[in-house]
Formats: C-alpha cells, structure tokens, sequence
C-alpha cells in the first residue's frame, strides 16, 4: 500500500515548532504520471542494452523503485536532540 | 491483571525501568499467554526497529528512534543486488579494509529473502555509551 498522509514536525532549540500533514495520495496524483512517462525510454534503454546484459538490471531496477514507493507505508522516523525534534511518519 | 503485568508496572512506576522497556515486556507477556490460548503470539512482525538512546555515562542528548517496514527492506535488498559487480568488488574491498570479510557478489536472491526472514527473530540490545536496541515488531 502507497504512503497516504505524511506527518512532518520540526522543533527547534528555542521550541518553535514546524508541522506538516500533507495528504501524499494528492501528492501521488502529479508525480504518478512523471513515473509513467520515462516507462517507453526505460523499455527502449533496457532493449538497447539487452545485448549487454544490462537491460534486465535497468527494467528491474526502474519497477523496484515503484515497488519501494509502495512499502513506505509504515515508516517512522524520530530523531532528537536535547530540545530540538525531527519527526516523520508515513502511513 | 496477573502478578507479571501488576510487577512490571510497579517497575515502570519506580522508574526501574522505561516507558519503552515495560511496553515490550507487556508484548511478550501477552504473546506467551496467547500462544497457549490461539495464534496471537504468531503474528508476524512488519516493522524493524532501531532505537538509540543516550546510556548513563552519555554526554549527548541524540536520540533515533526508526520504524522501517520489513517490506521496505526485501525491497532495498533487492535493489542492492542489482549492483554491478565492479561496485560490488569496491564495496567488498571498504570493507575488506574495516576487517568485514564478505563477499557480496555470492549474496543470492533467495539469500536476501533468507535474511529477512531471520530478522524476525533478531533482537540486538548494546548497552554502552549509547543504548542500542534493534528488534522486529
């Protein structure tokens, strides 16, 4: 499943606090069609390599990172120092 | 409430141990007592978990906490195995010089899969400056 919402919040050392909750699947509407349109490149690279034995790895390695995109659900980082915070879900 | 949960929020109440520690405690005390009565301690752990917290001797205030979704590492992994093999001899040979012995051209993928599969089990808890703990949930 595709990350949805991302949460992002910010703290800094004074307290000031940045947060964000963007909604990815607007998000995944402009960028979804910026992955399909180097998909006939990808196939044509991956034909001109074929020989080479290269163009498995750029046909792979080019739905791989589809695949990626859609295991982010569920990551979660935290990181913190003294007062200041980095935060970042994806669901 | 058993007398297990009761003691380990007496524990967490004495500030024995942390918010954190008595959460997973309670975890396995209540997969033990559902593996006797159903399938509730088989659920399959989804996420990885990497926690780093300043120890007692610690000067520094840093703390991680990362929740990675095991899917998201099958698929990583299977990205690094289409690594050329020039970039796989210069990988093995960084770590050849940090003492790593390992070949990562022999790394299968079927081998990757094997990987993820046996962090399930993995729990890895370093205490020292830094406490760092590193588990499947």
């Amino acid at each position: 499943m595709i990350p949805m919402i991302l949460k992002l919040c910010v703290r800094d050392k004074d307290g000031k606090r940045f947060f964000i909750w963007l909604p990815l699947f607007l998000v995944w509407i402009i960028i979804l069609p910026l992955l399909l349109v180097p998909i006939p490149f990808v196939a044509l690279a991956a034909l001109i390599m074929w020989p080479s034995g290269k163009g498995p790895i750029i046909l792979y390695g080019y739905f791989t990172i589809f695949k990626m995109i859609g295991c982010l659900s569920g990551l979660e980082i935290n990181i913190g120092s003294g007062d200041s915070a980095f935060f970042i879900v994806l669901k | 409430m058993t007398d297990e949960r009761k003691k380990i929020l007496e524990m967490l109440s004495e500030g024995k141990i942390t918010a954190d520690e008595a959460d997973r405690l309670l975890s396995v005390i209540s997969k033990d007592s559902g593996s006797g009565s159903g399938n509730v301690g088989n659920k399959e752990p989804k996420y990885l978990r990497i926690m780093v917290e300043p120890g007692p001797k610690s000067k520094s205030p840093d703390k991680v906490n990362i929740r990675i979704p095991l899917k998201l590492i099958r698929a990583g992994l299977k990205l690094a195995a289409l690594i050329p093999k020039s970039a796989q001899t210069q990988v093995n040979d960084a770590l050849h010089e940090k003492g790593i012995e390992m070949d990562f051209s022999q790394i299968k993928p079927e081998d990757l899969e094997n990987i993820v599969k046996q962090l399930d089990d993995l729990t890895v808890d370093v205490e020292g400056k830094e406490s760092v703990r590193i588990f499947c949930e």
